[in-house]
C-alpha cells in the first residue's frame, strides 16, 4: 500500500539514502534493520512527512503521494513512534496524546477536558497501561511513556477510515523484555487494522515481529528477506559485512601501547549513573568502552573530561589524583574532549577555523601580552595542510565546512592544547565513509605520538577495530573485558552477550 | 540517536533574495557607515553648514555620554547577555560626583566609577552564580541601584555649586578646539577596541557569545568571562553617569533614565548581533554617532522631544529584525 521509490536525500552534502526502494504491504509487519548511521531513521523520517526527499516519490495505494509535514502523513494514515521520545514532559498524559488535535474537544475556544481525557483514558486501554490521564508525563517511566507515544500514534484510528501505516522507530531500546512483549502483543492484535514499519537493531526481535525485513547499510537497501527464511547471524552479516576491515580500521598501524599509564580509574562512580568502574590507559594505547544507552559509558567519557566529577572511587591522570568539576580543569591536564555534538559542543560554529584551533591554547599565539593574528592564522594553515582539512583558508568559519572537515578542526584544537589524553565521543558520528577513514587514521597518528584515548562509538565494529582493548558495560558497570590485538580482533557477538 | 537526527541546523533551502543578502556578512559591516553617511547628508542638504569643524565637535560631545554607556554594554551583549541596569547605575555615578565633589574633589571620580564597577560585578555574579537570566539579575540590580541614588540623593537632583564646579570644568574643556569629553570617549573606545580584539578575555567573550557549550567544552571559564563583561559594564555606564554630572552640573537619580534604549539601539543599529558572539566597539561607536545624528535631525525636523524614545524604539525593533539570522535561532524568547 505504501511504497517508496528511488528516495535518496542528503545532509550538508552527506548522503544519508542513495536510491533507496522499500514497500509496506496491507496487514504486514515490515522489519528495517541496519547500524547506527545506515539511514534507517531519515527513511522513517520521510516516511513521516517530517523530511522531504531530494529526489525520488512515495506512493500509497498507488496515487502519487506527496508529504510537506507531519500533518499531511497523519491526514493520509501514517503515525510515527518517535525514537527520542517526543512527548512534552510538563504536560499531561492526555494532552501529550491529543496534543495539536485539540479542536475535536474545543467548543467556542474553550477545551472539555472531561472529554478529552475519557479520549485518552480508550487510547491508553488499547495499549494497555494502566496510568491516569492526568499524570503529568515527567512522572511515568521510560516504559510507559513508550507505550504514551504508542497510543498517541493510535489516535488515528479514529480520526481516519483508511488503512494505517504506523512507523515504530527503535521503540524497544528503552523497554524491558515484559514490556517488549506487551508492545508486539498490541502491534500484533493491531494488524487486522494497520501495517507497522519496525525499526531496531536487535535483530531477534525485528524476526520474533516482522513479517519481512529490510537490511539497510551506508543509506541503501541492501537486502529484502521474508523474516521466516532467515536466522539473525545471517542478517548481521549483512548488515555489517565489510570485505577488507582491517584495512578499514588500519589495523596494521596498531602498535603496542607504551608502558606509561595516562588514565587510571579505581572504584571509580557518578551517583547515579556508574560505579566500581576500574580500568588504566597507556600512552599510545586506544580503550573502548561498548555498552547501549544507559550502560553508563557516556558518563564514564563525561566524567573524565570534566564534566560531571566522580562522586566515589579515585581517577589518576598522567600521574596525579584528579577530580575535574570543569572542562576548564581537565584541559589543564591535558585532556582534551571530542564530543557527539560537534556543533555544539565541539565548535563555535560562527568562529574561523584559526580561533577554534587555538581556543584551547592562546598561550600558544600570544605574543606581549596580545594576540598575534600573524602567528595565530600561520599555526592555523599549517593544519589545515596537515590534516589536508578542505577550506579555503584559517578565516573561514566553521559552519561553513562538511563535518570530517570540523571534526579534523576539533582534533587539532586538541593536539595545539598539547593534550596528552583523547576523549573520542563517537567521532565518527554523521561523517561519510570517506571522512570516516580519514579519523581513522588521525586516530593511529595519535596513537603513534603516545596519545591515550578513550573510545566510544556508534557501532561496535568500530570500537573494535580501532581499540586495544574494549571494555563492556551494562546498567554502569564494567562486565567484561575484551583484548583486541591486530588480528586477533574479539567477535562482536561475544560483545553483545555481555552488553544486553 | 544516529547523524541524522542533527539534520535539525541544516539550513533551509529556499531563503528569499532579501533576507539572504540581508544576512551575508557584508551586509552587516556596510551597512551601517553607510547609513551613517546618508543621514549626514541629509541633514547637511536640509541645513548646510551642519558639516563644519564647531557643528561635528557640538555632535560628537553629546555622543560621547551615549558612546560610553553603549560600549559598556556592547560587552554584555556580545558574551549574549544584555544589561538593563546601565541607566541606574549612571545616574547613581552622577548622584556619587554631585555629593562627593564638594567634600572630596576629584577623588568623587573614581569613588563614583568604583560604585558602577560593583554594581556590574553583582549582576555578573548573581546572573552566573544563582544561574538568574542576564534581563532579569541587572534589572533587578538596577532596581537596587536607582533605590539607593535616591536614597543617597534624599529623592532629588543635586545641583554642584560653585564648590564643585572647580573641578568639573576640566570635564567641559576642551584641547586645541578638540572637547575633552571626546579625548575621553576615544581613549574608552580605543582601550575597549583593543581589548576586545587583543585579549585572551575578548577573544573567550566571542566564543562564550556565539557558541557557549563549545566555549566550556573547550576549557573557557565561561563564568569568569561573563562576570568581567557585566564588571565593564557596570564600569563604563558609572563613568557616562559622572561625565553627564560635569556636563549637566547636576546630579540625579534619574539623570540617565532615557538613556537606556538609545544605548542599545547604537550598539544593534551598529552591527553587533543581539544574540552574542558577533560584533565590537568599532560598530558600537558607529551606531552611537545614527543615534546621534537621528536625534539632531528629529530636533531640525521638529519632532515633538516626547516622541524621541518612540523612533528610538522603532529603530531598534527595525535594527534587530533586519539584521537576526533567524535561521539559526530555532526558538525566540
Amino acid at each position: 500500500m505504501l511504497a517508496a521509490r528511488h528516495i535518496s536525500k542528503a545532509f550538508v552534502g552527506v548522503p544519508a539514502l542513495r536510491e533507496v526502494d522499500i514497500e509496506v504491504r496491507p496487514n504486514e509487519v515490515v522489519g528495517l534493520i541496519g547500524e547506527n548511521g545506515a539511514g534507517k531513521s531519515t527513511l522513517m523520517r520521510i516516511l513521516a512527512g517530517t523530511h522531504q526527499p531530494d529526489s525520488g516519490s512515495l506512493t500509497l495505494d498507488g496515487q502519487p503521494l506527496r508529504l510537506k509535514n507531519a500533518n499531511d502523513a497523519v491526514h493520509h494514515g501514517i503515525g510515527m513512534v518517535f525514537q527520542e521520545q517526543s512527548l512534552l514532559l510538563n504536560l499531561s498524559v492526555a494532552e501529550n496524546i491529543y496534543l495539536g488535535q485539540e479542536d475535536e474537544f474545543t467548543r467556542f475556544g474553550i477545551v472539555n477536558w472531561r472529554q478529552m481525557h475519557e479520549a485518552a483514558r480508550r487510547q491508553l486501554a488499547k495499549v494497555g497501561i494502566d496510568v491516569d490521564v492526568a499524570t503529568r508525563t515527567s512522572e511515568l517511566t521510560f516504559a510507559a511513556r513508550q507505550m504514551v507515544e504508542l497510543a498517541k500514534a493510535l489516535t488515528l484510528e479514529e480520526t481516519t477510515r483508511r488503512q494505517l501505516v504506523i512507523l515504530l522507530d527503535e521503540p524497544t531500546s528503552v523497554l524491558a523484555r515484559a514490556d517488549i512483549d506487551v508492545l508486539f502483543a498490541r502491534v500484533r492484535a493491531l494488524k487486522s487494522r494497520a501495517s507497522f514499519v519496525f525499526v531496531s537493531h536487535r535483530l531477534d526481535e525485528v524476526l520474533e515481529i516482522s513479517d519481512r525485513v529490510y537490511v539497510m547499510k551506508d543509506g541503501a537497501v541492501v537486502a529484502e528477506h521474508e523474516a521466516k527464511s532467515v536466522t539473525a547471524p545471517e542478517l548481521h552479516r549483512i548488515m555489517v559485512g565489510r570485505g577488507l576491515q582491517t584495512e578499514y580500521y588500519k589495523e596494521p598501524r596498531q602498535k603496542p601501547p607504551r608502558p606509561e599509564v595516562m588514565v587510571e580509574a579505581s572504584g571509580l562512580g557518578v551517583a547515579g549513573a556508574f560505579r566500581n568502574v576500574d580500568f588504566r590507559i597507556h600512552a599510545g594505547e586506544v580503550v573502548g568502552i561498548a555498552g547501549v544507552v544507559g550502560s553508563g559509558r557516556e558518563e564514564v567519557t563525561r566524567c573524565i573530561a570534566g564534566f560531571e566529577p566522580q562522586t566515589e572511587g579515585e581517577l589518576t591522570v598522567a600521574g596525579a589524583p584528579a577530580r575535574f568539576a570543569t572542562p576548564g580543569d581537565a584541559v589543564k591536564r591535558s585532556v582534551g574532549y571530542v564530543p557527539r555534538e560537534r556543533r555544539i559542543e565541539g565548535l563555535v560554529m560562527f568562529l574561523s577555523i584559526a580561533v577554534n584551533i587555538t581556543l584551547a591554547n592562546m598561550a600558544s599565539v600570544m605574543r606581549g601580552g596580545a594576540i598575534d593574528y600573524g602567528r595565530e592564522r600561520a599555526l592555523a594553515a599549517d593544519w589545515i595542510r596537515r590534516l589536508r582539512i578542505k577550506a579555503p583558508g584559517p578565516d573561514i568559519a566553521c559552519r561553513k565546512l562538511s563535518g570530517g572537515n570540523q571534526q579534523k578542526v576539533v582534533l587539532a584544537r586538541w593536539m595545539t592544547a598539547g593534550s596528552r589524553i583523547l576523549i573520542l565521543d563517537h567521532p565518527t558520528r554523521g561523517l561519510d565513509v570517506g571522512a570516516k577513514e580519514e579519523v581513522y587514521e588521525l586516530v593511529r597518528d595519535l596513537s603513534e605520538q603516545g596519545v591515550a584515548i578513550l573510545l566510544i562509538s556508534d557501532t561496535l565494529e568500530e570500537t573494535i577495530g580501532l581499540s586495544h582493548r574494549v571494555l563492556v558495560m551494562r546498567d554502569g558497570e564494567i562486565t567484561a573485558r575484551f583484548d583486541a590485538l591486530p588480528g586477533k580482533k574479539p567477535d562482536q557477538i561475544d560483545l553483545l552477550r555481555e552488553m544486553v | 540517536m544516529t547523524p541524522e537526527t542533527t539534520g535539525a541546523n541544516t539550513p533551509p533551502a529556499n531563503r528569499s533574495l532579501w533576507s539572504r543578502w540581508s544576512l551575508s556578512g557584508s551586509f552587516r559591516d556596510i551597512a551601517p557607515p553607510a547609513l551613517l553617511l546618508v543621514l549626514i547628508a541629509i541633514v547637511e542638504i536640509g541645513s548646510p553648514g551642519f558639516a563644519t569643524p564647531e557643528t561635528l565637535a557640538v555632535v560628537l560631545s553629546d555622543t560621547s555620554v551615549l558612546f560610553i554607556l553603549a560600549t559598556g554594554v556592547t560587552f554584555a551583549i556580545l558574551i549574549g547577555g544584555i544589561d538593563l541596569s546601565i541607566q541606574a547605575v549612571a545616574s547613581m555615578a552622577s548622584v556619587v560626583v554631585a555629593q562627593l565633589l564638594p567634600s572630596i574633589g576629584l577623588l568623587a571620580f573614581p569613588v563614583a566609577i568604583l560604585c558602577g564597577l560593583a554594581a556590574g560585578t553583582i549582576s555578573g555574579i548573581v546572573h552566573v552564580r544563582l544561574r538568574v537570566p542576564s534581563f532579569v539579575a541587572t534589572l533587578a540590580t538596577g532596581g537596587v541601584v536607582a533605590g539607593l541614588a535616591l536614597l543617597a540623593a534624599g529623592g532629588r537632583a543635586i545641583t554642584i555649586e560653585e564648590a564643585g564646579r572647580i573641578h568639573t570644568r576640566w570635564v567641559n574643556d576642551s584641547i586645541a578646539g578638540v572637547p575633552i569629553v571626546v579625548m575621553i570617549a576615544v581613549g574608552v573606545g580605543l582601550l575597549c577596541f583593543l581589548v576586545l580584539r587583543y585579549t585572551r578575555f575578548g577573544r573567550y567573550s566571542l566564543a562564550v557569545g556565539a557558541g557557549e557549550p563549545a566555549a566550556w567544552a573547550a576549557g573557557i571559564n565561561v563564568d569568569r568571562t561573563k562576570i568581567i563583561a557585566f564588571a565593564i559594564s557596570g564600569t563604563l555606564a558609572a563613568l557616562a553617569g559622572a561625565i553627564l554630572a560635569c556636563r549637566l552640573s547636576s546630579g540625579s537619580p534619574t539623570l540617565a533614565n532615557q538613556l537606556l534604549l538609545p544605548a542599545i539601539a547604537a550598539v544593534i543599529v551598529g552591527g553587533t548581533a543581539i544574540t552574542g558572539g558577533l560584533g565590537g566597539v568599532a560598530r558600537t561607536a558607529v551606531g552611537a554617532l545614527i543615534i546621534s545624528i537621528v536625534r539632531i535631525g528629529m530636533t531640525f525636523v521638529g519632532v515633538n522631544i516626547f516622541a524621541e524614545q518612540m523612533v528610538f524604539g522603532a529603530v531598534l525593533i527595525a535594527a534587530v529584525a533586519i539584521t537576526i539570522d533567524r535561521s539559526k535561532i530555532a526558538v525566540i524568547k
